[in-house]
Parts: structure tokens; C-alpha cells; sequence
């Protein structure tokens, strides 16, 4: 078999270059995507556990609860709790440092006292003793830098260092230096300690705490110590394993995690269809070959094996270019990736990139595996060719039997695919539900390309119709170019297959992003009236931005045309053991200026209902991640314990598909026992200079506060690029795609011209001239781009509609409007035509250009 | 060595139904040369086509070198043509990437025979058909006659004792197609194989011991040589 290989394969690939490096470079770029985006999952999820081990120490138990926090009074029940040996209490939170653009240090504010039992910080210099530590805290300024940090930024010991905190701009000292071990390697040394009442000063949290470490006593089991501790917090807060932590975090990641696995999914799907291509067209290019070699007693069997093997070898090559091409692109892929989760998720310590076995297998896997189902069909069509071919002269020309049998399974596939949605197993998670769902769309897509002989044959009778009514033009090439496509359905149909594959999958990934911006931002007009919006650390709320004490708020309330202010928190909690946000503003300050978009039930009775503390609004998402409605109770933890709420409504929330629920102000400040504010939302007076309140506010605060005032206008652009960052890498994808996509095209224009040389030389023979021959296979190429692309916008349209409305619905429970591309359409479709005459072009002019003599004779 | 008996061959085109072959019977010796005439749409070829194993017969029974050829599995007749029945057709039917040399072991190759052995006897092949010299070359660097001794010399590479020739000078000058038919006269008569050629050519049929004229799928006449 390798030499048959060595003598078939290798001189057939060799003798057509061009396509085997285009079919090359396509599976490279298939399975670079492939590995590129494993690579960023698993750094993702590595990252966040990483980072999670290093600051938990040797700590077996965690006690948190979100950014709901611990009171500190359960401090003393939890160390006292038979089977715990050490208990170590802390903050930590992020911190802008004033005077650094761009530069946020993790702090973490320890007992100094209690925390050497659960981790070792490394000093620099003389050890950290007791009497070093209590020197440190006794000075309510200290701050301990990690010596990278200290370098970087030029402050050494002793040097001054400005944070914006919740209480605005501090000063703090340096007072020690830590070695970049253990904790102090988080987030690529940007960390700084704290003794525990100044950073909860600085956090705002006083008398509250982030997490409490603990370590075990000897012989007794972890387990039972849990139940233990689970006991005496009374639903206050949840004790885990730092892994199960890490797991909780990760599970913010799932959404954003499928829809990165999707992205890959549709380059794999692409490139399936470019080697199916390429491994089709080999096939029908050689039929009159593998008839040759059927006479000289090749069996059938060894046909299968040696085109299936050509493809793997091939395959198997650009799997190991692609491996590497993956890993590159996955550096680049997680900057860009690493920048969105901080924005929408958390601060994120990106690990350093590697490419693991398991990635390797995942390549080779998806590399081959693909192959393999890409060639099988067409290895076994080889199988079919009887002997006879040998004695066929002209290029083959497939029957109208298989035009029917191509549009018989055409038929079944899209009957099949919204089958699919109803017969996939109940009980079914998001991902399973999903994963259905683009099963569906895939099924549909592979359907409607099936069609694509039989669209063909009456574009041609429509065309042809239509060419008639208009004698007075001369459409000769047009006729002719009409009778190639006609002739040979099957071929064509192949080369309008991979244009509506790939323009579909490409429409599909535009078409979400639209709907996704178009929806995002009718619900920020919706959801945020306000004319200025005040916030500290980032312009939107979230995990770079710095919570503020509500000391602004009589300040802010004085300014001259500010009419009402009201003041939004949004804070990560959990529900059942899975992350969720809680969202509060005053329902009452802002009851004549705000709108809440409503997914179920009457949005202003529920604003009043909320503001009358009677219940909370939950978001979409929420209520279909827990199944909650109207008229349900939550049991929400909150640092006063276990808190029952009447669900009033069901909210439109996009902040994060784990689901949110809304409080109101006054409630969740006595429940939560928290005064802190995410933003200041400001309604101005009619007629009030919006510009003045703005510099006012900057003038006053800006500095103190390190502050942003962003305008309506200024938030939806922010929103907007948050949301375009999270796109990088569908973009990036999307752009891989376009060029697997052209490669494919022009691969089959190219074998289907080849093809024709003989046919091309007897037009040429019987009298027509080299413009004519160019023009007509150039209007062919050109109506199979017209027909591509139109066939491609039509499974494009249905196909996203699909996954606007139905798959990220099953996902993330999120309604998006559905939003139409309309220009991307008429691009893709100038771009399918144009990309075709291009790819007719070359080869027309060689097959015009041929002497007619070897032409005709051509072998 | 060939035997056809009461032979149909009905092809389904459409609605259509096309007899090429009307019950016909035919014994071909061992060791002869046969000629095949006929206008076009007579049969020729497609009798060759089920001596050959290429395709079956609707009804009737060919026998092969005492064994039916009709009744194969396809793995039975591809074996059996592997190495009993060599192929020559008008258009040659080389492979344009291979070499001279590597167009002749290519059935050796098949068979799973080892390179250095398949080589050697490509190479005396080649020296029998006279194309010792253009081992190397691709077909397209032959010339029209070359192409086809290089042709009859893969279909020698099992000494087979059936050699089937399909319009083996059609695509030749009078000049080559002389040598092509004197070639194919010496293989039949120094290796007792047996040769079916069909052929238009009432010349190239002059080299054949009988000639068997095809009109309608089944035999018009004979003429022993």
C-alpha cells in the first residue's frame, strides 16, 4: 500500500500542487482553530483554579460567600468549631494605583497574626517575625509589595503608593517586600498584603470578610468538619474544597466557553467540507484512472483503503502544521480572550499558554477524524467505478440518478433537522440542549447543500427561459456557460455546496453578532435611562470597577441640575451552589425616570411591589437556569443568613447569563449590610448644561475618586466595545473561515475547468475564439457564485435565526431580537460572485490559451 | 479458452433498451489470434468488455480459461484479471505521472510484489517492447506508438495467457500501427497467448488467424485466415 501510495498518491498530489497546498492549508487552519481554542478553554479554567490553589495555601476548607461576604462575627464560631485547627480570615478585592494607568494591584488583606498557618509569605531581607509584623500593623498605612512590583513601578521601600479605594484616593507605605512565591505569584505579581482591618477600610468592608481559610486538625475527616461548619453558618455562607470554588468560578465560564467551542466547531465543519471537496473532485478527476487500474486488478477494497489513506496522510501533515499554528494562535487568542472574561466575569491571572497531550489528541483527532468521514464517501463512490471507465474518453458526467438521490437525501435532511429538536432526549442540561440545537443546523445546512444539483438544473431552465426573451442581446457564452452547468449538476452542485456552507456558517457568526449588539443595545436604552452615569475604577459595573461609600451622595444631590440620583449595586452571589448577580438600585428615587424591560409580568407594579420591599425581580436567565416565575420564593444566602423573597416579575438582563436577581436599595442594605455603590445614576433637570454638571463632578471628585462620568451615549459605547472584545475571536475565526472557504472554491472551479480541457478544446476546434472560451467558463464560474451565494444567504438566515433565537436561548436563557445584517448579506453575496470570477478567472484563461490540438487530445 | 455461449448483453438507457450482444456463441482456442469487426453499435467492444470480466452478461455463460468468468464476485474476476488477462486499449490508458518503468510494474506492485522484483521484470518487459531506452520517461514524452508497446508491455507483466486488445492501433499511424500489430503477433505466436482484438481496421484484422464479423450483437461471419 505505501508503494502504491509512493507511485499514486504522491505524483497525483505533486502534479496538482496548487489544489494539495490549498486543501493543505485549509486543514491547517481548521485545526490550528481547533487547538487554539482548547488551548484558551482549558488556560481559562487552569488560570482560575491556579490562582484559586495559590492564595487558598495549604487551606482544606473555604468559608465565602460571594462578594455577599462573611460577617465577621462568624469568625470566632467558625475557628471554634471542633476538627478546625487554623482559621484565617481576609479581604481581597482589586485596586486602581493612581499615578499608573492601567495598573490594578490584588490585594489581599490578611490577619497577620493568624495567616502564616495557612500560607507562607516570603520576605525579602530579615524575616517577617512577630515583632516585623506587629510593627506593620501597628501602622494602619502598611502595604507589603511583591519585589517585581516594586521594581516595575519604582517604589522601594519606604516609598509612598496612592490606591483608588472605596474611600478615594489613599496613600500607603511600603513596608515590606514579599518574594514572588506561593500567593504573592498571583496575577504575574501584581499582589499586595494588607493587614485585615485597613483593607477592609479600603474595600469598604468593614466588619465583613471575602473568605476564611481553614486548615484541619489531624484525624479528623474533612467531610464531617464540613457538615460541622455548614451547621453553624445557618445558610450565611457555603463551605467548600478550594476546588469546589474553583469549579463554582468556572461554571461563570460555561456559556462563554460553549460559544468559543462553537466558533472552532463551524472552521472544523468548513473545513470538512474543503477535504470532502478536494477528496470528491480527486475522485471524479481520476475515475478514468482507478478504471485503469480496476482492469489491471486493483480490487475494490484496496481503492477505499488508498483513498481514504491519501486523505489521512495528507491530513495527518497539515494536523502536525496545524498543531503548531494552534499554539501560536492561541497566544494571541488569549489576550484578547483573557481581556473580555475580566471585563464580564472576573479578573482573570492568565497562565502562561502550553499545549498539553490532551490538545495533541484533540488535533489529530479533529484532523483525521475528519478526514476520514470527509473521504469515506467519496472512497466509496471510487469503490463504484467499474472498469469501464477506462475506456471513457470525455470527462465524466455524473447521471440524473444521482441528481435524484442527491435531492432525495436533501429532503430527508431538512425534514429531519427541526425533527431533531423534538426527539432529542428530556432531561437534557443547556450544553446538551444546545449542542441539539446546532446538531439541527448542521443537519439543515448539509440538507439544503444536498439540493444544490437540483437548484441548479432550474436556475438553468429559469435562465434560459429568460435569456430567450431578450434576442436582441447576444448571450452565446451565456448559453454555453448555461449548458456546462446543466451537463454536470453533481459537479457544480459541490463547488455551490462549499459556498453555501461555508457564506452560511460565516452569515450565521455575523448574524449572532448583530442580533447580540442590536439587542445589548436597545436593552442598555432601555434599562439604563439615566443621563450621567458616575462610577469608579471602570465606566461600567463589573469586575474592574471600584465599589464608593455613599459619602458623594450629598455632594452629587446639591450639583445644580442634577434632579434625581439614584444609586446602583451589582454584586456576585450564589444560588444553589451556582454563581449568580444580585443587582439593587432604589425603585422609589428613580420610580418616574426608570424603565425595566420585562421578560413576564408588569414592569412598573413590580418596580412598586420592589420598592415596597415585597419580593425581587429575576432575570431571564435565572429563571430558566432554576426554573423560578412569578409567585415563586428565592432563598437567597446573605450575610444575615438564609433570606426568603417573593419573585415579582422576570427581568431582561444581559450582565450575565448565570442569572440575576434584582433587590431593591433600602432592602438589600439591611439585609446584605452593605452601603456600597457600583454607580451613581444621574437624571438631569430640563434644560440642565450637562457638560457643567459633568466638570463639576470632576472637578470635585474626579481626582479623589479616580472617576469616570459617563454620558448615556459614552456607557452604550462602552458596552458596545466590551461586547466587541468578546468577539475578537468569532471575528478572528470568522476571517479563517472566509479563507478556508476560498480556498475550497477555488480548488473545485479549478478541478472542475482541468476537468474540461478536452471539452473546452473542441469549442475551441469548432470555432470559438479564446474571449469566448474565457467568457463562458468566467459566467459560469460567476452564476455559480450568484447561486451559491444566494442558496448560502438562505441557509445563513435560517440558520442564525436558529441560533439567535433558539440556541443561545437554551444556553445562556437569554431572548435576543433577531437583527438582520442586511448590508453583511449583499456583501457576502457580491464577495460569493466576485470571489468566483476571480477563482474562474485563472483557470479559464489557461483552458482558453491551450493549443486546440492537446487539448482535444488531452489525457 | 474462451468460450461464450448463447451470450445477451441488454443495456436499460432511459425507457430504452439497447441489445449489444443477441445471444451469440463463440469459442476461441488457445493460442489463437482473433480479429472482432463490425460497425459501430455491433458489439465489439462490449464482447471484450465480458471476456474480460468488465462487465456481465444479461443471460448466457463466457468461460475463460476453463473457468466462468460471467459467475465471478467482483474480488474473483479482479484477481483473475490481475494476472490472466492483459489489457490493451486504444487510448493506452497510462498513468501520466508514472514513468515508463512504473507504468509496467504497477500490476506487479498490485500483487503485492516486492519493488526490486517488479522492476526487474518491468525492465526486460520493456526491453521485449523495445522501450528499454525510455525507462524513464512520462508517457507524455512518448510518442503515440511508443505509448502503446509501453501499454502492451503492463499487459505482459503477468505473462498472461489472454491478452485483450481493444482498437489497439485506432490512435496510431499506419507506420506504428504496424509495429503495435506485429508486436502483438509475436507475443501470440511465441507465447502461445492467446490474443482478441477488436479492431475497424480490415488490415490490423489481417493479422489475426480468424476474423470474426459482429453485426446486431450477434456473429455475421467467419473467416479462418
Amino acid at each position: 500500500m505505501i508503494r502504491l501510495l509512493r507511485f499514486l498518491s504522491w505524483r497525483h498530489l505533486k502534479r496538482h500542487c496548487l489544489r494539495t497546498s490549498l486543501t493543505f492549508l485549509g486543514i491547517v487552519l481548521g485545526v490550528a482553530v481547533i487547538v487554539a481554542i482548547a488551548i484558551v478553554n482549558r488556560t481559562l479554567v487552569s488560570s482560575f483554579q491556579h490562582t484559586i490553589e495559590l492564595i487558598a495555601g495549604k487551606a482544606v476548607l473555604q468559608v465565602s460567600n460571594g462578594e455577599s461576604g462573611v460577617r465577621e462575627e462568624i469568625y470566632p464560631v467558625i475557628r471554634d468549631t471542633p476538627g478546625v485547627k487554623d482559621a484565617a480570615p481576609a479581604v481581597e478585592g482589586f485596586l486602581p494605583v493612581v499615578g499608573f494607568k492601567g495598573e490594578r494591584l490584588f490585594v489581599y488583606g490578611v490577619d497577620f497574626l493568624a495567616d502564616f498557618s495557612v500560607r507562607e509569605h516570603q520576605f525579602v531581607g530579615k524575616p517577617f517575625d512577630l515583632d516585623g509584623a506587629l510593627d506593620f500593623i501597628a501602622r494602619p498605612d502598611s502595604i507589603a509589595l511583591t519585589e517585581s512590583l516594586s521594581r516595575r513601578l519604582g517604589l522601594p521601600m519606604g516609598a509612598q503608593i496612592i490606591l483608588a479605594t472605596s474611600r478615594g484616593a489613599r496613600s500607603y507605605t511600603v513596608r515590606a517586600l514579599l518574594k514572588e512565591q506561593g500567593t504573592a505569584k498571583v496575577f504575574g505579581g501584581s499582589f499586595a498584603l494588607m493587614d485585615l482591618p485597613v483593607a477592609q477600610i479600603a474595600f469598604g468592608k468593614e466588619g465583613k470578610l471575602d473568605i476564611l481559610d481553614l486548615t484541619i486538625e489531624e484525624g479528623h475527616n474533612v467531610e464531617e468538619v464540613k457538615s460541622r461548619i455548614q451547621q453553624r453558618l445557618q445558610g450565611a455562607a457555603q463551605v467548600e474544597r478550594p476546588r469546589q470554588r474553583g469549579e463554582q468560578v468556572e461554571s461563570l465560564l460555561t456559556s462563554f466557553r460553549v460559544g468559543l467551542f462553537f466558533v472552532s466547531l463551524i472552521a472544523l465543519f468548513v473545513g470538512f467540507f474543503l477535504i470532502y471537496n478536494t477528496v470528491s473532485v480527486s475522485v471524479v478527476q481520476r475515475r478514468r484512472e482507478i478504471g485503469t487500474l480496476r482492469c489491471l486488478g486493483m480490487m475494490r477494497r484496496t481503492i477505499l483503503q488508498f483513498v481514504v489513506l491519501e486523505a489521512l496522510i495528507l491530513s495527518f501533515l497539515a494536523s502536525v502544521a496545524g498543531v503548531f499554528c494552534g499554539a501560536l494562535l492561541a497566544e494571541g487568542a488569549l489576550l484578547s480572550v483573557g481581556q473580555s472574561v475580566s471585563n464580564l466575569f472576573l479578573q482573570i491571572d492568565l497562565a502562561k499558554s502550553t499545549l498539553t497531550l490532551s490538545e495533541l489528541l484533540l488535533a489529530f483527532a479533529s484532523g483525521l477524524g475528519v478526514s476520514l468521514l470527509a473521504a469515506l464517501y467519496p472512497a466509496w463512490e471510487a469503490t463504484r467505478v467499474t472498469p469501464l471507465e477506462s475506456y471513457r474518453q470525455t470527462a465524466w458526467s455524473p447521471r440524473s440518478q444521482r441528481v435524484f438521490r442527491a435531492t432525495v437525501l436533501g429532503v430527508i435532511l431538512l425534514l429531519f433537522s427541526p425533527l431533531l429538536l423534538f426527539i432529542s432526549p428530556p432531561g437534557l442540561g443547556e450544553v446538551g440542549k444546545f449542542t441539539v440545537g446546532v446538531a439541527a443546523m448542521l443537519v439543515f445546512l448539509l440538507g439544503l447543500s444536498s439540493l444544490s444539483p437540483l437548484f441548479i438544473l432550474a436556475w438553468i431552465k429559469l435562465l434560459r427561459q429568460c435569456l430567450s426573451r431578450l434576442p436582441f442581446l447576444s448571450w452565446n457564452e451565456e448559453r454555453l456557460a448555461c449548458d456546462g452547468l446543466s451537463r454536470s449538476p453533481i459537479r457544480a452542485g459541490i463547488t455551490i455546496a462549499t459556498l453555501i456552507i461555508s457564506l452560511a456558517a460565516i452569515f450565521t457568526i455575523a448574524a449572532f453578532v448583530h442580533s447580540v449588539r442590536g439587542s445589548l443595545l436597545s436593552w442598555v436604552d432601555q434599562m439604563v435611562t439615566a443621563d450621567l452615569i458616575v462610577s469608579s475604577g471602570a465606566r461600567t459595573a463589573g469586575p474592574m470597577n471600584v465599589p464608593l461609600r455613599e459619602d458623594l451622595v450629598p455632594g452629587i444631590k446639591a450639583l445644580p441640575g442634577v434632579q434625581v440620583l439614584d444609586l446602583y449595586r451589582l454584586i456576585r452571589s450564589t444560588y444553589k451552589g451556582r454563581p449568580i448577580l444580585i443587582e439593587s438600585f432604589s425603585a422609589r428615587a428613580s420610580a418616574g425616570v426608570r424603565t425595566l424591560p420585562m421578560a413576564e409580568g408588569n414592569g412598573t407594579e413590580a418596580l412598586q411591589q420592589m420598592a415596597a420591599g415585597e419580593g425581587v425581580i429575576v432575570s431571564e436567565s435565572f429563571r430558566s437556569k432554576f426554573g423560578k416565575r412569578p409567585g415563586d420564593t428565592v432563598e437567597l444566602p446573605t450575610p444575615s443568613g438564609l433570606a426568603r423573597f417573593k419573585v415579582l416579575g422576570v427581568y431582561i438582563d444581559y450582565s450575565s447569563d448565570s442569572g440575576s436577581v434584582l433587590i431593591d436599595r433600602s432592602l438589600y442594605k439591611k439585609i446584605w449590610h452593605d452601603e456600597l455603590v457600583d454607580a451613581f445614576d444621574l437624571w438631569l433637570a430640563p434644560g440642565a448644561d450637562q457638560e457643567a454638571v459633568i466638570r463639576k463632578i470632576k472637578q470635585d471628585y474626579g481626582d479623589k475618586y479616580q472617576l469616570f462620568v459617563s454620558t448615556h451615549r459614552e456607557l452604550r459605547d462602552a458596552v458596545v466595545n466590551i461586547m466587541e472584545q468578546s468577539f475578537v475571536v468569532n471575528y478572528a475565526v470568522e476571517i479563517i473561515a472566509v479563507i478556508v472557504a476560498i480556498f475550497s472554491v477555488i480548488n473545485t472551479l479549478l478541478a472542475s475547468v482541468l476537468d474540461r480541457t478536452r471539452e473546452i478544446g473542441v469549442l475551441r476546434a469548432i470555432g470559438a475564439t479564446q474571449g469566448q472560451v474565457r467568457r463562458m467558463v468566467v459566467v459560469e464560474a460567476g452564476w455559480i457564485g450568484f447561486l451559491g451565494g444566494i442558496l448560502g444567504l438562505i441557509a445563513g438566515t435560517v440558520m442564525s435565526y436558529h441560533h439567535v433565537v433558539y440556541n443561545t436561548k437554551v444556553l445562556t436563557g437569554w431572548t435576543f431580537q433577531y437583527y438582520y445584517p442586511t448590508g453583511f448579506a449583499f456583501l457576502c453575496l457580491i464577495l460569493s460572485v466576485a470571489l468566483c470570477l476571480l477563482a474562474g478567472y485563472i483557470p479559464a484563461r489557461q483552458a482558453a490559451s491551450n493549443p486546440i490540438v492537446g487539448a482535444i487530445g488531452y489525457e | 479458452m474462451i468460450r461464450l455461449i448463447n451470450v445477451h448483453k441488454i443495456y436499460q438507457q432511459g425507457r430504452n433498451k439497447i441489445t449489444a450482444l443477441a445471444g451469440l456463441s463463440l469459442d476461441i482456442q488457445k493460442g489463437e489470434f482473433a480479429a472482432v469487426m463490425g460497425p459501430s453499435g455491433s458489439g465489439k467492444s462490449t464482447l471484450l468488455h465480458l471476456i474480460g470480466g468488465l462487465d456481465r452478461p444479461t443471460e448466457g455463460q463466457v468461460l475463460v480459461d476453463g473457468r466462468i468468468i460471467s459467475q465471478m464476485v467482483d474480488d474473483e474476476a479482479t484477481l483473475f484479471r490481475r494476472t490472466r488477462i492483459g489489457f490493451v486499449f486504444q487510448f493506452f490508458n497510462l498513468l501520466p505521472t508514472l514513468a515508463a518503468v512504473e507504468n509496467v510494474m504497477l500490476p506487479l506492485i498490485l500483487d503485492g510484489r516486492s519493488g526490486s522484483e517488479s522492476n526487474l521484470r518491468a525492465k526486460t518487459l520493456l526491453e521485449r517492447v523495445g522501450l528499454e531506452g525510455r525507462r524513464d520517461h512520462l508517457p507524455e514524452e512518448l510518442s503515440g506508438g511508443e505509448m502503446q508497446r509501453l501499454a502492451i508491455a503492463r499487459a505482459l507483466a503477468f505473462n498472461p495467457p489472454i491478452l485483450l486488445a481493444d482498437e489497439p492501433t485506432g490512435n496510431l499511424d499506419s507506420k506504428n500501427g504496424a509495429a503495435v500489430l506485429e508486436l502483438l503477433r509475436q507475443i501470440n505466436t511465441e507465447q502461445r497467448c492467446t490474443v482478441v482484438m477488436v479492431t475497424h481496421n480490415q488490415e490490423a484484422a489481417g493479422y489475426g488467424d480468424r476474423i470474426v464479423h459482429l453485426r446486431d450483437g450477434m456473429i455475421e461471419e467467419e473467416n479462418p485466415r
